[in-house]
């Protein structure tokens, strides 16, 4: 059984991520951001993701140690929305408020149709969406993998690690694709 | 997936261990207190005594029902009616957060005074994952004070049981047809109940009103569904906003409140989407809620907001 863990930044969906990742057999928990990588690490993880957060921190939070894991991690990670948008400032991009923010149904569309997290997703599908900010410039060593009408950045991912921003919420029931691309996360974390 | 004969095959146990003496439910008669009481009563039997209270924000007809399944269930309970110290208790409080803690607390005070009657030490509540997730605390935000976790006084005196904790209504579903239990398929409803579906000042002149709407809503809704006009929904309603409109009636002008149908899809409350009823339907509800209150109801809107950026209920 593969192992991944959830990182709690507060958000409305991280029992939700949770929960996906459960349905899906794998061996999951969620742990406080303020966990230490060297604890992780005994537990022997396989990958983790990032979960959104308490209201704007994604702008300009801390988001606990989760800078510790993207910068020592060597296995799959996955931000989801602040966690998203963390990943972004890290390594060097940038986070606004949204012009336009986006809550709840909107159509996304895939720009790179051969990247492994999507496979088996369509050109155009149904994401659900929460928030107020947003990644405006990619960061160096990212490629921008979907998009929507008003939201230029809706996944990105790290050219060499296996290191990928959803802006969207693949956890919960009403994304199209959201636990396929939940498998998807799953596979590559198994290697 | 999740496994509802290996959730309750873990739970009993636990609970047995856990609760050294006798414990309390707080029982409305939904699907979570419902499958809670029945694993609680399977680990201790008559040691659980099951507390229902009437807030007299109940809708139609339903503290009777709840006595009912008490007794059908075998279960040791007691029946307390505080409608009147409710509706004194939320005299004037309009907002939101304050209705759910006042009612929070009230549910708290209630129980904490059977326990002391009964000797109980252990408090067993049917909260399940949205509820403390939206209630906040710690580095999440509190997008409403859910009453069985926002609501609790910090001084409360009894040992807290929360067997659902991890379980989303979809998976208390799963665990209700398992036991057997007729509540499996039954609408949420919220435990501040129809205060919360009155905007502004929950009177209890406004309650009749919301009342009796959302009696008409259900049955219409839960009609058209038998029917084949429509799926039925995840959770239906009626919400009365105390907004005065111009209308007509037989040639003279009428001035009254209006009244919005609420309806969403979901799987378990994280993310819903509106309903989309069909025409037909809508205009037998808004001819039926309008015709039958005409004194007080002149106005029919329908809610079209997704969650998010809404959320199901309207407090």
């Amino acid at each position: 059984m593969v192992r991944i863990y959830v990182i709690d930044n507060g958000g409305q969906w991280t029992h939700r991520e949770w929960r996906t990742l459960r349905d899906l057999e794998v061996q999951t928990n969620i742990v406080p951001n303020t966990t230490l990588f060297k604890d992780l690490q005994k537990e022997k993880i396989q990958g983790l993701v990032l979960s959104g957060g308490a209201p704007r921190i994604g702008l300009d939070g801390s988001l606990g140690n989760c800078a510790e894991y993207l910068e020592k991690a060597n296995f799959p990670i996955l931000g989801i929305c602040a966690g998203h948008q963390f990943m972004a400032r890290f390594f060097g991009g940038e986070v606004k408020p949204s012009k336009i923010p986006e809550f709840g149904q909107v159509e996304m569309t895939l720009i790179k149709d051969d990247d492994a997290l999507f496979e088996g997703v369509l050109k155009k599908s149904i994401v659900w969406e929460s928030h107020n900010d947003e990644v405006t410039v990619l960061p160096k060593d990212f490629v921008r993998i979907a998009e929507s009408e008003n939201c230029k950045i809706q996944a990105m991912k790290q050219k060499k690690k296996q290191f990928y921003g959803l802006q969207f919420h693949p956890e919960v029931e009403h994304t199209e694709y959201g636990e396929h691309i939940f498998k998807n996360f799953i596979q590559l974390c198994e290697g | 997936m999740f496994n509802a004969e290996k959730f309750i095959e873990k739970t009993i146990p636990n609970l047995q261990k856990d609760i050294q003496k006798k414990a309390l439910i707080a029982f409305s008669g939904g699907v979570d207190s419902t499958v809670c009481a029945a694993l609680v009563n399977k680990a201790i039997g008559d040691r659980l005594i099951a507390v229902h209270v009437n807030t007299g924000y109940m809708r139609k007809n339903e503290p009777e029902q709840v006595k009912q399944m008490m007794e059908d269930l075998s279960f040791n309970y007691r029946f307390v009616d505080a409608s009147k110290e409710y509706y004194a208790a939320l005299k004037g409080v309009e907002d939101p957060e304050k209705k759910r803690k006042i009612i929070g607390e009230k549910f708290i005070r209630i129980f904490e005074k059977v326990a002391r009657e009964e000797k109980v030490d252990c408090l067993v509540q049917g909260t399940i994952a949205p509820d403390w997730i939206e209630s906040g605390g710690g580095l999440r935000d509190t997008i409403k004070s859910h009453h069985n976790v926002g609501g609790l006084p910090k001084d409360m005196k009894l040992k807290l049981a929360e067997p659902l904790r991890d379980l989303y209504k979809d998976e208390v579903r799963k665990v209700a047809r398992v036991l057997h239990l007729k509540v499996s398929e039954r609408q949420p409803f919220p435990g501040p109940g129809l205060a919360i579906r009155i905007i502004g000042e929950p009177t209890p002149e406004r309650t009749e009103l919301v009342r009796e709407a959302c009696d008409i809503v259900e049955k219409e809704i839960e009609r058209a569904s038998e029917q084949g006009l429509m799926e039925c929904p995840w959770q239906y309603f009626a919400v009365l906003i105390p907004i005065k409109t111009v209308g007509v009636h037989g040639d003279k002008r009428a001035y009254g409140n209006t009244i919005a149908i609420r309806a969403v899809q979901s799987i378990d409350a994280m993310t819903c989407h509106y309903s989309t009823i069909p025409h037909e339907v809508l205009d037998t509800i808004s001819t039926k809620i309008t015709n039958t209150m005409k004194e007080k109801v002149n106005r029919i809107v329908y809610d079209v907001t997704n969650k998010p950026p809404g959320t199901v209920e309207w407090e």
